[in-house]
């Protein structure tokens, strides 16, 4: 009778603090200790929230955000991890590419979208190319590293075992860079969305960008909170899609913690 | 090769690469014959080569000079299988899938290659694990897994480059056991790198004691201990004695290697 | 052929593509043009006052997530009540844009240095937190057994023991963190600010002044380059007990 109701209070644990924080905001708030200019109350911001949601202005932008942000996340995603894949097994690829990638990396994404705009007359694709810059990166580091981390006596023995050439790269290679490769897309669909989300607040009229941005321009607090809350559940739901994607597809692998650039 | 040849025919055996200084000489002028089902042990001091010897049989290190003949005795049948030190097992592949992996190569059929493995997995004792993934299992079952794939494979020759060094001292009495077992029933030429005297003494038809680098071969001690050998053998007062007098011959190149290492310290 | 050769065959391709109008050469300036930009502006003087804004935002909100996340970091790392207590917020709000923030700061700060350095010090906050308290949390347990072995108790395990083997994670957090810090202020520049290197790139463009513009990225790349080499070598120093580089 003790063991199963006491593990069940301990998962609720961790919700304590969030909760506590929210109800100190709400009394806060409506006691006029938070001035509901700069901190609505959270139970307002939650009723605009479900308005909009069922009248689907909300939802409208989301859709739109997830849209550029599927349309980058691909665009960087593949050509990441080939050009990954190709930088870890090639030293010449490697010492090639490197240079340039590395001057490139640091800048914001989000600086190159006028010239993208211009080159590219469509505006979708501009967000898309601009989005996926950096991220594109991302992906093509954690893959070249998870290459050259690789265990190389398994890489040996799956050769002394028969495995090569075009057999060697599907059945060993790919496999065995997996767990990196998945780390590179977590970390560049994370990246893909801060400048998805960045690029709406520069040049968008419609995305959850865009609202932040223009519910801040006009002073709708509240609208700006129902923003911002939809973007961090978006980036929550996604963090925990992809985790849920490596536990089914790889069951047999840790996360790396870090991956440096 | 004539018939009532070797199954493994060591000439002359050099292997050298390019070092800090020059020229690295791993393996120098090394010649050995391994007859057709013998238990073949390696032992000398670290960094004597035994672990290149046997990468050059295996073809998974080059040779500068000198020739390496492994006797096929029916067409098809892969000449070697290592099982590694550190098992080496595809983490991504079952248990079941792992020790399919070789066949699977070579293009066996699914159902044959997969009676074929878990006949293996039975033999090493590891048939509920056949669904099983590497990281689940302990050091000592993995190092199961790892034999297991390597008989799966059917070689001529199998080798084994200290198999059972990384695990701890009851796991490997107890795989130590195994291998006499498999290797009685089987009746497959195993060449085997250790650095204990014991388990060569225990496993071991001959034993080949390689001086300190550039490695030679120093001397080749007959085992006469009978057969079938379990580890009471240990016991016996001849095993004392042959431990003694290759202990003798060894300990001259461990400290001889042990100089070298201090006139030459790595950097 | 050296690896080497493939930028220089790149830059090559793209100065032969810009001069003979293959490319629009006002949308696309040849390299040549664009390093003679990037020198002319700087020996001219003009970089130098946005490019010290930049620094002095990124070495703000540096100085600010460093400050908070690394302290935080190694408590959360070494006591797990503070880290069951904390987790769950930090993992709902890491992969939270953090410029998503900026208008929120901006109505809190008013639009000034107080938002734009607040937004990037988040970021960098919590990339720094979660490489400490991550590298602090795995410390080996028998590290910190031989020390207390050894006599060592209380400050001077943590000073002898503990920080040296969190460390690694240690560095690597802040490295990440001033790269990320490093794209946020300019990001957030280009958006919301009348100072600094991002908001040149904006006015650049917006007087179609394509060569500068170049240049304005050209020195960014090499600003970002700098810092996370930098940092990079300070940690192969500190770190010479350490095989590679690279916190598994």
């Amino acid at each position: 009778m003790s063991r199963p109701v006491r593990r069940w209070r301990l998962d609720l644990v961790p919700l304590i603090l969030p909760a506590l924080v929210l109800v100190a905001w709400e009394i806060a708030s409506a006691t006029g200790l938070l001035r509901a200019v700069f901190f609505p109350r959270p139970s307002t911001i939650a009723r605009l929230l479900l308005a909009q949601v069922a009248d689907g202005t909300l939802l409208a932008h989301l859709g739109l955000t997830v849209a550029r942000l599927t349309a980058a996340f691909v665009l960087a995603a593949v050509p990441g991890v080939a050009v990954g894949l190709a930088m870890g097994m090639s030293r010449r690829t490697r010492e090639g590419l490197d240079p340039l990638f590395a001057l490139l990396y640091p800048i914001p994404s989000v600086l190159f979208l006028p010239l993208v705009s211009f080159a590219l007359r469509q505006e979708e694709v501009a967000v898309a190319v601009t989005a996926a810059f950096t991220s594109f990166f991302l992906v093509v580091y954690t893959t070249m590293t998870g290459v050259q981390q690789l265990d190389r006596t398994v890489l040996e023995a799956a050769r002394h075992f028969g495995a090569h050439g075009r057999r060697f790269f599907l059945t060993v290679l790919l496999p065995a860079t997996l767990p990196a490769i998945f780390t590179g897309l977590r970390l560049g669909l994370g990246y893909t969305l801060i400048v998805v989300v960045a690029v709406e607040m520069v040049s968008a009229q419609r995305g959850l960008g865009a609202l932040l941005w223009l519910s801040w321009q006009i002073l709708k607090v509240e609208e700006m909170y129902v923003a911002l809350v939809t973007v961090a559940v978006l980036g929550a739901v996604l963090t925990g899609a992809v985790e849920w994607l490596r536990r089914r597809l790889i069951p047999w692998a840790q996360d790396i913690a870090e991956v440096g650039a | 090769m004539a018939p009532g040849a070797s199954q493994v025919s060591i000439r002359d055996l050099t292997v050298a690469y390019p070092g800090r200084d020059g020229r690295l000489i791993a393996l120098e002028r090394i010649s050995l014959q391994v007859e057709p089902g013998e238990f073949v042990c390696l032992v000398g001091p670290s960094g004597c080569g035994k672990s290149t010897l046997l990468r050059v049989v295996a073809g998974l290190a080059s040779r500068e000079s000198g020739d390496v003949e492994i006797r096929v005795n029916r067409p098809g049948r892969p000449p070697t299988a290592m099982v590694f030190q550190e098992h080496a097992l595809l983490p991504w592949r079952t248990v079941l899938d792992n020790v399919m992996f070789g066949p699977e190569n070579r293009g066996v059929p699914r159902p044959e290659r997969e009676a074929n493995a878990r006949r293996m997995l039975d033999l090493v004792g590891l048939r509920a694990f056949a669904r099983a993934y590497p990281h689940q299992l302990s050091g000592g079952m993995k190092q199961r897994v790892g034999i297991a794939r390597a008989l799966a494979n059917d070689p001529e020759v199998l080798l084994m480059d200290e198999p059972l060094a990384a695990l701890d001292a009851q796991t490997r009495v107890i795989l130590q056991e195994e291998i006499l077992r498999l290797w009685a029933e089987l009746g497959v030429t195993v060449i085997y790198v250790t650095h204990s005297l014991e388990e060569a003494l225990l496993l071991g038809d001959r034993v080949v004691l390689l001086t300190a680098r550039p490695g030679r071969v120093k001397r080749v001690f007959p085992v006469p201990l009978g057969r079938p050998r379990g580890l009471e053998a240990r016991a016996s007062p001849e095993f004392g004695a042959l431990v003694d007098r290759i202990w003798a011959e060894l300990r001259e190149e461990v400290l001889k290697s042990a100089e070298a290492e201090r006139r030459d310290p790595p950097s | 052929m050296s690896g080497a050769a493939l930028p220089v065959l790149l830059l090559a391709a793209w100065e032969i593509a810009a001069r003979t109008a293959v490319v629009s050469p006002r949308y696309f300036p040849p390299p040549t043009v664009i390093a003679a930009t990037l020198s002319r502006l700087l020996t001219a003087g003009e970089f130098w006052g946005d490019a010290l804004t930049t620094l002095s935002r990124l070495a703000g909100a540096f100085l600010v997530a460093a400050l908070a996340g690394v302290p935080l970091g190694l408590a959360m790392g070494l006591w797990r009540p503070l880290r069951r207590a904390l987790e769950p917020a930090v993992a709902m709000l890491y992969p939270l844009p953090k410029i998503a923030l900026l208008p929120l700061f901006l109505i809190l700060l008013g639009v000034g240095e107080g938002a734009f350095v607040f937004t990037a010090a988040v970021t960098a906050f919590f990339q720094i937190l979660t490489s400490t308290a991550g590298g602090t949390a795995t410390i080996d347990p028998r590290l910190v057994e031989a020390g207390r072995n050894y006599g060592a108790r209380g400050v001077t395990l943590f000073r002898k023991v503990i920080l040296p083997a969190a460390l690694p994670a240690v560095l690597t957090g802040l490295r990440l963190g001033l790269g990320l810090a490093l794209i946020t202020v300019i990001a957030v520049e280009f958006v919301a600010a009348k100072s600094g290197l991002g908001h040149l790139v904006f006015r650049y463009w917006q007087m179609l002044l394509t060569g500068e513009m170049y240049a304005a990225f050209l020195l960014i790349g090499l600003m970002g380059l700098g810092a996370t080499r930098g940092l990079r070598a300070v940690q192969r120093r500190a770190l010479g007990w350490q095989e590679e580089i690279g916190w598994r």
